[in-house]
């Protein structure tokens, strides 16, 4: 059922990327009728490809092109040649992600307003509001399954890795934890399986329980007739005519020949790497500085959240790696409090590792050896650990900028990602080892293990949307403030981090620009 | 299998918030790729001496002590899969001959022994950490980060259970058992 649409047909959708914004795309516009192509730079994946083994899936999975750290957080150190975890695939990231499902909170779409200016951040409103996302979400959870209300699926059950972290919770005085929402089937649902504990969520599902574009969104777009997928295929630029409208993208097929697709839209959909860095190495003669940049807005305000890992030795047996990676949360740290020091919240959200992982990061980079590391390990089974998820202010310096002598494999400059530390994220990851340790000190373990941010999988920002076209990139429908027919669909659009993990907001604006780009499409007016 | 996560050094790139201690450690890497020369091709590696093997051996058991917990067996592969490459690449041979001189160097001019004499383990790993960010270390490092906790074969004795869902997951395996609190 597989479209097949020439070259120079240049009345389709051209959309870069297939992940939780590209694949969502896809499929919201081929049930609409209409046309599109998705360009997927990585291969083609499939569950048989997918393997429990954390090595093994980070070379199948990961986009390990060339990439520079630089910036002073600690992986530019001990992480030069990988700033960011995410996938380069079929499926894009929703290969990658663990499931966690959170919507925004209202204030989260307007910090300018609600913690005023922030000295050393650029700090914006979004141009749209929880109200009117929130229709979207409600399609996003349905589309995804969410579990929860919307769904009236389950929550998943509690594992004993997650009843550990609930007890030295509410040990402090916290009471909001749960195993959820989570876009993992709790029970059969939608074609596919409800999740069995297997683990591995992050190394792709092997069920696919969990949801993911590779075997939701894309094929049922292609279901349609409506939709051609092209794998191995590399957007190199995206090209415009003299009105500065865009006419097409020239991209490397599988076999590394050059190939021009007409569009009469381009939706980019790279993550906040590949997207900024799409639209800069796309200047020309018109747009010197780059597509969509008249702001000198792309690229900028890079937000990966603020993160952090903790791990302690509990006094009996955990066993983390049996159940889900993500097996629940805590919310207690969620709000906006200055009083704690800092602006914004945090979730905690629990994360198992295996050992292979655990070996890595403990004490990531080169000095993480040594008796501390290796005792720890030998204690694997008895420990627990969570990962710390909270926002991120954006800053101007914090890119994506092109690396003036460096190529990738297709001849472009590489991307440097540079990222620092705001004093804001700063004082939030105090607070969230603080917290941690009073949590797992409530259950007798001493033995604790602060880790430092792991190399980013919530990439965020760089191609931001903005009431004012000065301020971002994007207005309120992710369309480019300068070209009416490009838009960006993944989480580059983001004006601000907020504490969520960015999936579930990606999924509901993409179901929302496909609604507007359909009807803006009927009305010629892109 | 190549993995970015395990490469120390990269491209000093220059960032104008670059921190003085990361200046430091680019120099350091660049320090020590001053100290490996290329090789021309048709160089012929010496091979590693019986003392120098010990020595090899000694160096991983102090990377990752597991003592009374995992034996010989795993520490002695990675090592010898070293050396079988250095065998086959003069410039493995000569980053393992000029690593391991640096090592005796550094031991005999600290505790007037050889490596292997020094008889504290703190006090080894303190020589360690001396040459922890040069590529001979970081090689060492890296095989037996997969050597120790990447080999299925000594996954029981962590207590880790490796792939699941070939026996169905762990829904009806007790994932949700806990009974110490």
């Amino acid at each position: 059922m597989s479209a097949k649409f020439d070259l120079n047909d240049d009345s389709l959708v051209v959309i870069v990327g297939s992940g939780a914004g590209g694949g969502t795309m896809a499929n919201e516009l081929a049930q609409k009728g209409v046309k599109c192509v998705v360009l997927e730079a990585g291969k083609t994946l499939s569950l048989d490809d997918i393997e429990n083994d954390e090595w093994a899936m980070f070379s199948k999975i990961s986009w390990l092109d060339k990439r520079f750290s630089a910036g002073g957080w600690h992986g530019a150190v001990n992480h030069p040649g990988l700033p960011a975890w995410i996938v380069k695939g079929l499926g894009g990231s929703t290969v990658h992600w663990a499931g966690v499902s959170i919507r925004f909170q209202e204030h989260e779409f307007k910090m300018k307003t609600t913690n005023g200016e922030v000295v050393g951040a650029n700090v914006i409103d979004w141009p749209i509001t929880l109200a009117e996302l929130e229709p979207y979400y409600d399609k996003a959870e349905l589309k995804m399954g969410t579990t929860g209300d919307v769904t009236g699926m389950p929550h998943l059950p509690w594992s004993a890795d997650f009843k550990v972290l609930a007890e030295g919770a509410r040990r402090i005085g916290y009471t909001k934890m749960i195993a959820g929402p989570m876009s993992i089937n709790s029970v059969d649902r939608d074609g596919r399986p409800a999740c069995q504990q297997i683990g591995f969520c992050m190394q792709g599902c092997k069920l696919g329980a969990k949801w993911s574009t590779l075997y939701t969104e894309l094929p049922k777009a292609v279901e349609t007739g409506n939709c051609e997928i092209r794998t191995n295929c590399m957007v190199l630029t995206i090209e415009h005519d003299k009105s500065g409208k865009v006419t097409g993208v020239v991209y490397a097929d599988a076999d590394g020949k050059q190939q021009r697709q007409k569009a009469r839209v381009v939706c980019v959909a790279g993550n906040s790497i590949e997207s900024p860095r799409l639209l800069l190495n796309s200047a020309s003669n018109m747009f010197p500085d780059g597509l969509a940049n008249s702001s000198g807005q792309v690229g900028r305000n890079y937000m990966t959240h603020m993160t952090a890992g903790v791990y302690a030795v509990m006094p009996g047996e955990v066993h983390m790696n049996r159940g889900t990676a993500v097996a629940g949360i805590v919310r207690d740290e969620a709000h906006n409090d200055p009083k704690r020091g800092f602006v914004a919240g945090y979730t905690i959200e629990k994360l198992a590792l295996g050992l292979g992982f655990l070996s890595a990061f403990l004490v990531p980079g080169p000095t993480g050896w040594g008796r501390k590391v290796s005792g720890a390990l030998e204690k694997y089974k008895y420990m627990s650990g969570v990962w710390i998820c909270g926002e991120d202010l954006p800053q101007e310096q914090n890119r994506i900028a092109l690396h003036p002598t460096e190529k990738d494999q297709y001849g472009l400059p590489a991307p440097v990602v540079y990222k620092t530390d705001h004093p804001n994220d700063t004082n939030m990851r105090i607070h969230a080892y603080q917290q941690m340790e009073k949590i797992y000190n409530s259950l007798g373990s001493t033995e604790i293990y602060n880790l430092p941010a792991y190399p980013a999988s919530h990439n965020m920002g760089t191609n931001r949307m903005s009431e004012k076209p000065r301020d971002g990139v994007l207005n309120k429908w992710g369309q480019s403030h300068d070209i009416k027919n490009l838009f960006v669909s993944d989480g580059s659009q983001f004006s601000s981090s907020g504490s969520p993990n960015p999936t579930l907001t990606i999924v509901a604006l993409t179901i929302r620009q496909a609604e507007y780009l359909a009807e803006e499409m009927k009305r010629g007016n892109v | 299998m190549y993995n970015p996560l395990l490469q120390i050094g990269g491209s000093a790139l220059a960032c104008p918030d670059v921190t003085r201690r990361r200046l430091l450690k680019s120099m350091m890497f660049v320090t020590a790729a001053l100290a490996l020369p290329a090789l021309p091709p048709d160089a012929v590696a010496a091979p590693l001496s019986a003392d120098q093997k010990t020595t090899l051996f000694r160096l991983a058991r102090d990377i990752y002590p597991h003592e009374g917990f995992l034996d010989d067996t795993p520490y002695q592969a990675v090592v010898d899969a070293i050396i079988v490459e250095a065998e086959g690449s003069p410039a493995v041979a000569d980053l393992l001959s000029k690593g391991l001189a640096d090592l005796e160097e550094r031991s005999q001019r600290i505790y007037k022994t050889n490596y292997t004499a020094i008889p504290k383990p703190e006090e080894r790993e303190g020589v360690l950490r001396s040459i922890e960010l040069t590529d001979f270390f970081q090689k060492i490092k890296g095989g037996l980060l997969m050597g120790l906790y990447n080999n299925k074969e000594l996954w029981p004795k962590f207590g880790y259970d490796g792939s699941s869902w070939e026996t169905g997951g762990f829904i009806d395996k007790g994932f949700d058992k806990i009974d110490w609190f």
